[in-house]
C-alpha cells in the first residue's frame, strides 16, 4: 500500500477514510457507547475526529499544492434503459478541490474543538445519554462530510439529509421536553419543504444535462450558448438559460431550507433548544452553511443564470436585515446569537450572489471561527450560570469569567466588523463587490443589496455589542450572576482557539498588493474561474481595483453600532432602552415575538392543512366513499352480507367450498353463454 | 422436481402436516410452522442465486408446464421473471418473521392460525409464480380464505365490519377480472395460458379498453387506489400483527404486480390511453394519503393510510414507463414491504404490552424503551425516505423517472409526487414525537418492557434489510431490470403498431453527456417475439 502521502492517487483511494472514521465511531457508540462509560465513549468519538481531522489535512495538502483529488466511487444507484443509457447512474464519487478541501478542514477542525469542548459540557449526562450525544455528533460529522465531498448532487443531497436529521435527533436530544422535541421535528420539516425544492432542480438538471455530476455538469455547461434553444427533453422550446434558471432556483430553495433563509429561517432560532455545543457545530459553523457551499459549488451554472443570482442576493440581503432587527430587542442569549446566525448566512448568501464566490466563501470560514466561539463561550456562561439563558440576568461576568469574556469580546469584535478582526475582511469584501457588481437580470440588486446589507451590518454592531455589554460589563444583576464561576480548561482552551483563528483567519483577506494579499481570493480562485469569466464576459463583474471607501464606510458602521450600544447598555445611557421599549410598546412587542411570523405559518398553512386533511377524511372518505358507495352497495346485497355472515364462523372447509362452487357456477355460466 | 414448484407447495405441505399434530400442543405447531417456513426461505434462496438476471436468460425461469384440466386450455404452468422473484423473496423473508412474532401474541386456536399463515403462503409464492391465468386467479382467490379468517377470527372488536368490506371490495373486483380473462380465453385461440395468451391475443381496441379496465380495477383495489382504498384502513385496524404485515407486506404488492405482469403487458394500447388517469389517481393517492395519516389517532390506521401513500408512489413510477419509474417501482413494493411491515411489527409489539393503538395513550416512552424507540426511528426514517435507507432509492428512482418520463406533464407529476415526500416526513414525526417523545404521562406506561430477545430476531433481520437495500441497492436493482427492458420494449411495439411517437422510456436530456463520463456498452438488445394483438 503506497503511503498515503505519497501520491495523489494514493490520497484518493483514502478519501473515503475522512467519512468512515466518525460513521465507524458513531456505530460503535451507537451500539455499545452505553456499556462502555464515558471515558471509552469519548475516546472512541475524538479518536474518530481526529482520524478525520488527520486525512482531511493530507488532503488538503494536496488541494494547497494544486492537484484535484478525485475517487471515482463504485455506483450506488444506477438505472440504464433498454437502450443502455443511464441517466440514473450515481456513483460513490468524492472530490477534494480547493472549495472542499477548505470546507472539510472547517468540519474536522471545528468539529474536533468542539468534540473536546462536549466532552466537558455534557458530562453531566448519564451514560446512555453521553453515548447518544456522542453518536449523533460523530454521525453528524459524517453526514456533513458527505454532504461536501459528494461529487455528484445526489451525494450531496445523501449529506443534506443527513445532516437534518442529525440536526433533528439532537435539537431534541432532550426528548422528554415536548417543546424541545416540537423544535426537532419543526427544524426536519422545515428542511424537507426545502429539500423538496432541491429535488425539484435536481431532476431538472438530469433532463438538461443528463447527469448529476459536478464535473459533467461544468464541462457541458461551459460548451452551452444559455441563449439558444432546447430542441428535445423536458425544457423543449425553452432556453438553456430558462432551464437552468429553473433548475437552480429550486437548488436555491433547498439552500434556503438548510441556511435558514427567508421564508424558512423559522426553524433556526427553535434550533436552540439542542445541546449548545450543537449550536456552535451545526447551527452555526458547518451545517448551515451547507446551502452556500452549494450555491458556490455551482458557481458556473449561477453565472449562465443571472436571475438566479440575483434571487439568491436579494433573498441573503433581505434576510440579514430581517434576522438583525429581530435580534435587536431578544433577551436570550442563544436566540440573538441565532437570529445572528441567519443574519451572517444572509451576508454569505449576498456574497455567492453577486458573484464574489470567494468573499461569500470566506465569510463562510470566518464565520464558522467566530460564531462558534460566540456559542461555545454562551455555553461556557450558561454553564457558569446554572444553565440561565436571559442576558437581563446577567452582567459583570468578565471578572468571574476572564477566559470566556475574552474570547466571547474578541469573537463580537470579530463579527462586528472591527478592524483589522477576520469579520471585517470577509463582511466588507463581500459588501465591497456587491456595490460594484451589475447583474445583467437586475441592474439595481447589487446596490440594493449593499443598502441593506450596510444596515444589517449596522444592526449587528449594535446587538452584538449589546450582548457583550449587557452579559460580561456592569454590575451582575442575580445572585446567580454573583456567584458565576469560570468552565474548566478543557472548555475554555477550545474557546481561545477559536478565538485566535478569528484572529490569524485575517490574514486570509489582506487588500494588499504581494505575497500576502487577498490570500483566499487567489487560493480558491481555480474553482471559480470559470464562473468568473464568464461574470466578466457579460460585464456582471467588472476587472480591476474597486475603491476603497466602503472600506471606511464599513469601519465608520461598526464602530457607530458599538458606540450605540455601550451608550445604551454600558455608558451613560442606560435607561434608554427601557425607554425606547416604553414609548413604542406595540412596536418593541412586535420585535420581540419576532414579528410572528410562526403565526403566521401557522394560520396560513399548518392550521389549513390539518383541516383540509380532517375534512377530506370526514367527507371524502367517511361520508362519500365509504357511506354512500361502499356501504350501500354492501346493503344493496344485503343477502349475500348475511352469507358471508353465516361461513364467517371458522370452517374452512366450508368457506372453500362455497367459494369453488362459487367459483365453478360463474365459469361454467360464462363457458356456456360463451358459445361452446 | 421443480424448485419453483417446491417452494410454492411446501408451506402448503407443512399446513397438512399440522393437521395431524394434536391441538393441544401449540409450541409444536409454532415451531414446526416456523421450521417449514424457514425451509421454505432457504430452498427460496436457490431461486436466487440460480436467477440469471443477464438480458439473454430466458424471460421465465424455473418454468414448470404440467397439463391440467386440458379440455379447457388450463394448465399447471409457473414460471418466475426478476420482479416475480424479488416478491417471492419478499414473501418467504417475511412469513417466518412473521410468525415468530405472533409467537406469544396468539394464543387462542394457534393450529388453525398456523395453518392460515402457511396456506397464506403457498397462495401468495403461486400468485407470483403463475403463468396460466386460471392458476393465477386461483392463487389470487385462495388468498381471500385465510386472509378473511385471520382478521375474522384472530382480529380485534370491529373485524366483522372490516372482513366483510374487505371481502366485498376485493370479490367484486375480482370477478370482473375473471370475466376479462374468460374473454380473453375466446380471443386467443383457446389458452388460459398466460405466455401464449399475450403472443396471440386478438381483440378490438375498444374491448382491449374493456378488458383493460376490468383488470385495471381488480388490482387497482388490491393496490389500493384512491378512491378504492377505504377497506385497507379498516382490514388493517382490525386484523392481528401478522395479518397487517402479511397484508401490507406482500398482498398490496400483488396489484401493483397485476399491473406490471397483467395489465400493462396484455393491453399496452389501453394502458398508453388510461395511464394519464392512473398517474392522476395515483399522485391523488400519495398527498390524500399522506393527508389522511396527518389526522389519525389510531396507529395502525396511520401507518395503513400511509401505505396508501406509499403505493401510490409504486403506481406514479409504473405508469411513468421509463426505466427509472418502472424499476423504482419495482424496488418501492420491496421497500414498502420491508418498512411497513417493519411499522407494523412494531406497532403490534406496543400493543402487546398495552393493548391500545390509540396514539394519546402512549407519550415519552423512548426511555422507558429505548430499543424499540431507536427500532422505530430508523423504520421511520426508511418510509420517510432518508438516504442510506431503502426508501430513498425508491422514492428518488420513481420521481425521477417520473420526471424523466414521456408522461404528459411529466414534472407536474413528479413535483407533486415529491410534495408527498414532505407529507411523508409530517406525519411520521408526529407518530414518533407523540407516541416515544415529551413527558411520560400516562402511568400504565412505567413497567413497559423493553424489546425481548424473541423481538429482537423479528426486528433486526428488517433493519439489516433497510440498511444494506439503501447502500448497495445493486443485487435487488439487477432481477428487475430484463422485466423491466421487456415491459418497455412491449409498449414500443404498441407505439410502432400504433404509429404514434415514443411516449415511454425515458426523454432525451437536452444535451448529450460528453466529457468524463463514459457511455457503458450498450446491451444486447432484448429479442422480443413480434405480433401479439392487432
Amino acid at each position: 500500500m503506497p503511503p498515503i502521502v505519497a501520491s495523489p492517487t494514493a490520497a484518493e483511494s483514502y478519501l473515503w477514510a475522512i467519512i468512515l472514521f466518525p460513521l465507524a465511531g458513531a456505530i460503535v457508540n451507537g451500539l455499545i457507547g452505553r456499556r462502555i462509560g464515558k471515558g471509552n465513549v469519548t475516546l472512541i468519538a475524538l479518536g474518530a475526529m481526529v482520524g478525520a481531522l488527520v486525512v482531511s489535512t493530507i488532503a488538503f495538502t494536496w488541494a494547497l499544492q494544486g492537484t484535484v483529488l478525485h475517487f471515482r466511487g463504485d455506483p450506488w444507484i444506477r438505472v440504464a434503459g433498454p437502450d443502455g443509457r443511464a441517466l440514473i447512474s450515481i456513483g460513490w464519487g468524492l472530490l477534494v478541490d480547493r472549495l472542499s478541501g477548505t470546507m472539510i478542514m472547517v468540519v474536522t477542525g471545528v468539529g474536533t474543538l468542539i468534540h473536546i469542548y462536549s466532552a466537558s459540557y455534557m458530562s453531566h449526562e448519564d451514560d446512555t445519554g453521553y453515548a447518544r450525544f456522542f453518536t449523533y455528533l460523530n454521525l453528524f460529522v459524517a453526514a456533513m462530510l458527505t454532504l461536501v465531498l459528494g461529487d455528484t448532487l445526489v451525494l450531496t443531497f445523501v449529506g443534506w439529509e443527513g445532516v437534518g436529521l442529525c440536526s433533528y435527533l439532537l435539537i431534541g436530544f432532550w426528548y422528554t421536553d415536548p417543546a424541545k422535541a416540537f423544535a426537532g421535528r419543526k427544524a426536519f420539516v422545515t428542511n424537507r419543504i426545502g429539500d423538496f425544492g432541491f429535488l425539484v432542480g435536481l431532476f431538472a438538471l438530469i433532463s438538461i444535462f443528463g447527469t448529476a455530476s459536478y464535473g459533467d455538469l461544468q464541462a457541458i455547461a461551459r460548451s452551452l450558448d444559455p441563449a439558444a434553444a432546447i430542441q428535445v427533453g423536458t425544457f423543449a422550446g425553452r432556453t438553456y438559460q430558462w432551464a437552468i434558471t429553473f433548475a437552480l432556483l429550486g437548488l436555491f430553495v433547498g439552500a434556503c431550507g438548510k441556511s435558514a433563509q427567508l421564508p424558512l429561517y423559522v426553524w433556526l432560532p427553535d434550533a436552540m433548544a439542542g445541546p449548545t455545543p450543537v449550536s456552535a457545530l451545526i447551527h452555526a459553523a458547518t451545517m448551515v452553511t451547507a446551502g452556500v457551499y452549494l450555491v458556490a459549488r455551482n458557481a458556473f451554472l449561477f453565472s449562465l443564470a443571472p436571475a438566479a443570482m440575483a434571487t439568491v442576493t436579494i433573498v441573503g440581503a433581505l434576510t440579514a436585515l430581517f434576522a438583525a432587527l429581530i435580534a435587536f430587542v431578544q433577551t436570550d442569549i442563544k436566540k440573538v446569537l441565532a437570529y445572528s446566525t441567519v443574519s451572517q448566512l444572509g451576508f454569505m448568501f449576498i456574497g455567492v450572489g453577486v458573484g464574489a464566490w470567494w468573499a461569500g466563501v470566506l465569510h463562510l470560514v470566518t464565520h464558522a471561527f467566530f460564531k462558534a466561539c460566540l456559542f461555545l463561550g454562551a455555553g461556557s456562561v450558561m454553564h457558569g450560570m446554572g444553565d440561565e439563558t436571559d442576558i437581563r440576568k446577567m452582567g459583570g461576568l468578565l471578572k468571574k469569567m476572564p477566559h470566556t469574556a475574552a474570547t466571547f469580546g474578541i469573537a463580537t469584535l470579530a463579527i462586528t466588523g472591527f478592524v483589522p478582526l477576520s469579520g471585517f475582511w470577509s463582511k466588507d469584501a463581500i459588501l465591497g463587490n456587491a456595490l460594484f457588481s451589475h447583474n445583467p437580470a437586475w441592474h439595481q440588486v447589487g446596490e440594493i443589496a449593499y443598502v441593506l446589507g450596510t444596515l444589517a451590518a449596522l444592526g449587528t454592531a449594535f446587538y452584538m455589542s449589546r450582548v457583550f455589554f449587557l452579559t460580561f460589563v456592569g454590575k451582575p444583576r442575580t445572585h446567580a450572576a454573583e456567584h458565576a464561576h469560570e468552565s474548566s480548561p478543557v472548555m475554555t482552551i477550545p474557546l481561545w482557539i477559536l478565538a485566535i483563528l478569528s484572529i490569524v483567519a485575517t490574514v486570509l483577506a489582506l487588500p494588499v498588493h504581494g505575497q500576502l494579499g487577498h490570500l483566499f481570493e487567489r487560493f480558491v480562485e481555480p474553482v471559480f474561474a470559470a464562473g468568473t469569466a464568464r461574470l466578466l464576459a457579460v460585464e456582471h463583474l467588472h476587472a480591476g481595483e474597486h475603491p476603497a471607501w466602503p472600506y471606511f464606510a464599513a469601519w465608520g458602521v461598526a464602530a457607530l453600532g458599538t458606540l450605540v450600544a455601550w451608550t445604551m447598555y454600558a455608558g451613560p445611557a442606560l435607561e434608554a432602552p427601557r425607554k425606547l421599549a416604553l414609548a413604542f410598546p406595540r412596536l418593541y412587542r412586535f420585535a420581540y415575538d419576532k414579528f410572528r411570523v410562526d403565526e403566521l405559518y401557522e394560520f396560513l398553512v399548518i392550521e389549513p392543512l390539518r383541516y383540509l386533511a380532517y375534512i377530506l377524511w370526514r367527507i371524502v372518505d367517511v361520508f362519500a366513499i365509504d357511506g354512500l358507495f361502499v356501504n350501500g352497495v354492501a346493503r344493496a346485497v344485503g343477502a349475500a352480507g348475511s352469507m358471508f355472515r353465516v361461513a364467517q364462523n371458522g370452517d374452512l372447509q366450508r368457506y372453500a367450498a362455497v367459494m369453488a362452487v362459487a367459483a365453478a357456477v360463474i365459469l361454467w355460466t360464462v363457458l356456456g353463454a360463451g358459445g361452446r | 422436481m421443480n424448485l419453483l414448484t417446491l417452494v410454492t407447495f411446501l408451506p402448503l405441505a407443512g399446513a397438512l402436516a399440522l393437521v395431524l399434530v394434536p391441538r393441544d400442543e401449540p409450541g409444536q405447531h409454532r415451531a414446526l410452522t416456523l421450521g417449514f417456513s424457514l425451509l421454505t426461505f432457504v430452498l427460496s434462496l436457490g431461486l436466487w442465486f440460480g436467477f440469471d438476471a443477464s438480458a439473454s436468460a430466458p424471460e421465465f425461469q424455473f418454468e414448470q408446464r404440467l397439463p391440467w384440466i386440458q379440455s379447457l386450455g388450463i394448465g399447471y404452468h409457473v414460471g418466475l421473471d426478476g420482479v416475480a422473484l424479488l416478491l417471492v423473496m419478499l414473501t418467504t423473508a417475511l412469513t417466518p418473521i412473521v410468525i415468530l412474532s405472533a409467537w406469544r401474541a396468539v394464543e387462542e386456536r394457534v393450529k388453525e392460525f398456523m395453518i392460515a399463515l402457511l396456506v397464506l403462503e403457498t397462495a401468495m409464492i403461486g400468485t407470483f409464480a403463475a403463468l396460466d391465468l386460471v392458476l393465477f386467479y386461483v392463487f389470487w382467490e385462495l388468498i381471500l380464505v385465510p386472509m378473511y379468517l385471520l382478521i375474522g377470527i384472530w382480529g380485534s372488536q370491529n373485524r366483522l365490519y372490516a372482513t366483510v368490506k374487505f371481502f366485498i371490495y376485493t370479490f367484486t373486483a375480482s370477478v370482473l377480472m375473471l370475466l376479462a380473462i374468460i374473454y380473453i380465453y375466446f380471443h386467443d385461440g383457446g389458452t388460459f395460458d398466460y405466455v401464449q395468451a399475450r403472443q396471440a391475443l386478438q381483440v378490438t381496441p375498444d374491448h382491449a379498453r374493456w378488458l383493460f379496465l376490468a383488470f385495471a380495477v381488480a388490482f387497482a383495489v388490491k393496490v389500493p387506489m384512491f378512491p378504492l382504498h377505504t377497506w385497507l384502513p379498516d382490514a388493517h385496524t382490525e386484523a392481528p400483527t401478522a395479518g397487517s404485515v402479511i397484508l401490507a407486506g406482500v398482498l398490496l404488492k400483488m396489484g401493483t404486480f397485476g399491473f406490471f405482469r397483467y395489465a400493462l403487458p396484455l393491453f399496452p394500447e389501453a394502458a398508453l390511453q388510461y395511464r394519464n388517469v392512473i398517474a392522476v389517481l395515483a399522485v391523488i393517492g400519495i398527498l390524500y394519503g399522506a393527508l389522511m395519516s396527518l389526522v389519525q389517532t389510531d396507529m395502525k390506521r396511520l401507518v395503513a393510510y400511509s401505505s396508501v401513500s406509499h403505493l401510490g408512489f409504486v403506481m406514479l413510477g409504473l405508469v411513468a414507463l421509463s426505466a427509472e419509474g418502472l424499476t423504482g417501482s419495482v424496488y418501492q413494493m420491496l421497500n414498502h414491504g420491508v418498512s411497513t411491515g417493519a411499522l407494523f411489527l412494531l406497532v403490534g409489539m406496543l400493543y402487546e404490552r398495552r393493548h391500545t393503538r390509540l396514539i394519546a395513550e402512549y407519550g415519552g416512552i423512548a426511555k422507558q424503551v429505548p430499543w424499540i424507540a431507536t427500532a422505530f426511528v430508523i423504520v421511520m426514517l426508511s418510509s420517510v425516505g432518508l438516504p442510506g435507507t431503502n426508501g430513498f432509492v425508491g422514492e428518488f428512482l420513481i420521481l425521477s423517472g417520473t420526471w424523466l418520463s414521456r408522461l404528459g406533464s411529466a414534472p407536474v407529476f413528479a413535483t407533486l409526487g415529491a410534495l408527498g415526500v414532505i407529507l411523508g416526513a409530517v406525519y411520521m414525526l408526529i407518530l414518533v414525537e407523540r407516541v416515544f417523545f415529551g413527558a411520560m404521562r400516562n402511568p400504565a406506561n412505567r413497567a413497559l418492557p423493553d424489546l425481548s430477545v424473541r423481538e429482537g430476531f423479528v426486528l433486526v433481520p428488517m433493519l439489516v434489510l433497510i440498511v444494506v437495500m439503501g447502500i448497495l441497492p445493486g443485487p435487488f436493482l439487477a432481477p428487475a431490470k430484463p422485466a423491466v427492458d421487456r415491459l418497455i420494449g412491449r409498449f414500443q411495439q404498441a407505439e410502432a403498431r400504433l404509429g404514434i411517437g415514443p411516449q415511454v422510456g425515458t426523454v432525451t436530456p437536452s444535451v448529450a453527456v460528453r466529457a468524463g463520463a463514459q457511455l457503458p456498452a450498450p446491451t444486447l438488445p432484448i429479442v422480443l417475439p413480434t405480433g401479439g394483438a392487432h
